[in-house]
């Protein structure tokens, strides 16, 4: 069941990765999906539309047209306009349900926008659209909630209908391959994890940079800004993944509990700690990969006026044993210079400073990266002699290249949350309680913002950021990554 | 018109539209490789070390640039962004920027290769170019930027590019105005405050003529000569009429020795004949002597390259000369010498080939400023 089934998500990312799905026969035997919006539309339209979309956003092209038709034949389109759409709807789902033998095993994925969430659940709980026998599970999208308040009365909702075990809170990040392989690198391997604390850290850095502006999001987006889009969830799940404990399983649970912890004691940022670990920025006119490019004012359905940031740079510490004294750098934002993802733990230089200073002019601090897009991978980088007479050092890097490792293409992300929620394994979602503590974080920074007199700095489209956002960091003696 | 926008693109590879279209092309062929390669036993290893931006506004110059590169991928295994500009702006060509890649064999081996961008701008593209170069560095790898022609000073691009640069490469053979060139790369210099190196591939053509000078000082009997240097003369190249007159290297060798061995400027630079150069110096002492720095025509040398080196002390009544002449030819350096016009001692070494991708070759495995060289600079800067 999916709200919103054709709605934007629906079409370049859902219905893509099911049908992925399809071809590599990961999908149930008896298996149908159900999409719902509130215009009318019949099932051979809906499924042409899906077909182009599929077409179009697929990873996996061209198109395998028997595939397609099997999948299709299994593709429905229920009307819900008002409350007897749902009456129909819930007819429709016993009928698929007796002919095709799902035993109403029902998934229910709220693709729409947010403020359509509560009335839906509701529907669901009133219309009684989950089966008797069989089992229900909700996936819910980002953002959930707009503040601590608003998630919890959200959570509430859900719980009158699902238990918290049956409400995946997507968050598609932890989908992707790179991130789930920092949990592998992490406690699948022995050398690292002994000097991934205070010890060996000197400091962690985490960038989710974007060269995109607004584009059609300017209704959501200004009204949620940098810090709710990517930091609330997306930079805080990265954050809690690389500095938690070791779980003793590799179970929703544990693993969950581990990263709630982490996030529990994040240092909060509320008061005078704004000004000096907060920054945030807004981008102005410039240029993107040759192109002239618009100011966020001047977007469509942006206000001229607008206060929402686009950038934001912090500086947060873990309060625990393991962190103590490590700061961890997070910065985000949109018309940057380039697209990057990646985590780079940054190690403390060797205790004693054996060669000269000028044979090691060349030579940076060892550094390890967890690269999450593009181009996947591990990168080490270490300090190496130059092939010359006497002694040259100059710091180099070793690389793991996802794609040329295994020569296979990874699953999108929304194919593996997808197979995950349909086998009920919410290790990758997102828990009530981890949900709480990114709100807790957040809006203490946010309601400082909206409190202070003066609008975000403007940087350069093009550019890494304000210039608050270098003094952050250079202020410790420290820099950003050239990403 | 038409024919100078087309791209050779069996040379720089397939055109491909934007960074992320750039790195996708180059992960496909670089698969296309490894599993190549894998078919055959062997393993295909993408060996990086560094970010090398090539900025030309000449065809010409970008190929040759390029060529030189992949002579070096064994060397250097690099991801080479070629970025090869209009000069200045031009109104009937609409500013834009297209991008073709590819992978070419480094050196004829097939399992080392190296990455090859070309960002072609088109019509006034100054503000545009960083922001597409920028991207499509390697994360963590030091950045040179080779500026074939003499560089402006300051704006865009290149202020842009100098922003994420480590060192900045120029060659001053070829400056048509040394006097006004010079001076800038010195400003440049000044400027970097350790956040970039900057050097010239002039001065890496210096370093064997700086090392056999220097060499006849660790003489114990000849050291003391050096503190009572009474004149210098140096001979740079120039073609059959004397026209082109280059005479940046020589210049520099004068800066070195001055920055060295702490001379100062002593009344004004003079002209000389046929478009040499006189400099009236005061020595550390004070004692005041004369340096000349002279064009001569020699067979089989590049424009502008030092030709020979005469260095005269004066001390206790003798007169001792340190000679350095390419002899018995070009590839050869003799050094000689002379105690009151008695030859003491010679001797014949190779000098190292002055090839463009053997100079690129020194100057890429050093990343940190240079500081011989800036002071050298900075002393003739002050002299002239």
């Amino acid at each position: 069941m999916i709200f919103g089934g054709s709605g934007d998500l629906a079409q370049r990312k859902l219905i893509p990765a099911l049908y992925n799905l399809a071809l590599q026969r990961l999908l149930p035997a008896a298996f149908c999906v159900v999409g719902t919006a509130r215009r009318p539309l019949t099932d051979a339209a809906y499924r042409e539309e899906l077909r182009m979309a599929v077409a179009q956003h697929s990873r996996t092209k061209p198109l395998n047209e028997e595939v397609w038709r099997s999948f299709a034949e299994n593709l429905h389109f229920a009307a819900t306009p008002d409350e007897r759409g749902y009456g129909k709807l819930r007819e429709m789902l016993d009928r698929l349900d007796q002919t095709l033998g799902t035993h109403a095993n029902r998934l229910f994925y709220l693709a729409t926008p947010p403020p359509a969430y509560a009335s839906i659940v509701r529907a669901i709980g009133d219309h009684r659209l989950r089966g008797d026998t069989g089992w229900a599970r909700v996936v819910i999208e980002k953002p959930f909630g707009h503040d601590r308040e608003s998630a919890r009365e959200l959570t509430e909702i859900l719980h009158t209908v699902f238990r918290e075990d049956e409400v995946f809170r997507i968050d598609h990040y932890l989908g992707k391959e790179t991130v789930q392989n920092i949990l592998v690198m992490r406690f699948a391997n022995g050398i690292f994890e002994p000097i991934w604390n205070r010890q060996y850290v000197d400091h962690v850095q985490i960038t989710v940079a974007e060269t995109i502006g607004v584009e059609e999001r300017a209704g959501y987006y200004e009204q949620a800004g940098a810090m709710r889009d990517i930091v609330q969830n997306h930079l805080l799940q990265l954050l809690a993944l690389v500095a938690m404990e070791p779980p003793a399983a590799f179970d929703d649970k544990a693993v969950r509990d581990e990263k709630v912890k982490v996030l529990r004691v994040l240092r909060p940022i509320t008061g005078d700690l704004v000004a000096t670990n907060a920054v945030r920025g807004q981008y102005g006119r410039g240029f993107i990969e040759g192109v002239a490019v618009n100011a966020y004012r001047e977007e469509p359905g942006v206000a001229r006026d607008s206060r929402t940031e686009t950038n934001v740079a912090l500086k947060c510490w873990v309060d625990n044993w393991r962190w103590e004294g490590t700061p961890f750098y997070m910065r985000t934002g949109k018309r940057l210079p380039k697209r990057s993802t990646e985590i780079a733990i940054g190690f403390r230089a060797a205790p004693h400073q054996l060669f000269s200073r000028e044979a090691s002019e060349g030579l940076e601090p060892n550094a390890l990266v967890l690269r999450i897009q593009p181009n996947e991978g591990v990168s080490l980088k270490f300090g190496a002699k130059v092939p010359v007479q006497g002694i040259r050092i100059r710091s180099v890097n070793m690389d793991f290249d996802y794609g040329a490792s295994f020569m296979v293409e990874a699953p999108d992300a929304y194919e593996t949350l997808i197979l995950d929620a349909l086998r009920g394994d919410a290790t990758l979602f997102t828990r009530r309680d981890e949900v709480d503590q990114q709100w807790a974080f957040v809006d203490p920074i946010i309601d400082a913002w909206a409190a202070a007199p003066a609008a975000p700095p403007i940087y350069e489209a093009g550019t890494w950021g304000p210039i608050e956002a270098d003094l952050l960091i250079e202020r410790d003696g420290r820099e950003w990554r050239k990403a | 018109m038409a024919q100078s926008l087309a791209v050779d693109t069996t040379f720089w590879g397939a055109r491909v539209l934007g960074v992320a279209a750039v790195e996708r092309e180059l992960t496909r062929l670089r698969r296309a490789l490894v599993a190549h390669a894998r078919e055959q036993g062997l393993a295909a290893a993408r060996a990086s070390v560094l970010n090398l931006i090539v900025y030309a506004e000449r065809e010409v110059h970008a190929r040759r640039a390029a060529k030189s590169i992949s002579e070096l991928a064994l060397r250097h295994p690099s991801r080479a962004i070629v970025v090869l500009a209009d000069r200045g702006a031009r109104e009937d060509v609409e500013a834009r920027i297209e991008m073709h890649c590819h992978l070419p064999a480094a050196d004829g081996a097939t399992q080392i290769y190296y990455e090859q961008i070309l960002v072609r701008a088109r019509g006034d593209s100054r503000q545009r170019v960083a922001s597409a170069v920028i991207p499509l560095l390697v994360p963590d790898l030091p950045v040179f930027l080779w500026w074939t022609g003499a560089p402006p000073v300051g704006g865009p691009p290149f202020g842009d590019l100098l922003g994420v640069t480590d060192r900045l490469i120029v060659d001053s053979s070829d400056f048509a105005r040394p006097d006004l060139a010079l001076p800038s790369i010195a400003r440049i210099c000044s400027q970097a405050r350790g956040l970039f190196g900057v050097t010239d591939l002039n001065w890496t053509r210096l370093t064997p003529w700086r090392e056999i000078v220097t060499s006849f000082f660790d003489v114990p009997a000849w050291r003391p000569f050096l503190d009572s240097v009474s004149g210098v003369r140096v001979g740079f190249a120039v073609d059959m009429d004397g026209r082109d007159i280059h005479p940046s290297q020589a210049l520099l060798f004068i800066g070195w020795l001055a920055s060295r061995l702490g001379w100062r400027p002593q009344g004004a630079l003079a002209p000389s004949e046929a478009g040499g150069l006189l400099f009236g110096i005061a020595r550390g002492d004070g004692t005041p002597m004369m340096v000349r720095v002279r064009p001569r025509f020699e067979r089989g040398l590049e424009e502008g390259d030092v030709s020979g080196i005469r260095l005269q002390a004066q001390r206790e009544g003798r007169l001792a000369e340190f000679v350095v002449k390419r002899q018995p030819d070009p590839r050869h350096q003799t050094s000689t010498v002379l105690m009151n016009g008695e030859k003491r001692w010679e001797r014949t070494v190779p000098l190292p080939s002055p090839a463009i991708v053997e100079l690129i070759g020194e100057e890429l495995a050093i990343l940190g400023s240079d500081r011989t060289y800036e002071e050298a600079l900075a002393a003739l800067v002050r002299m002239s």
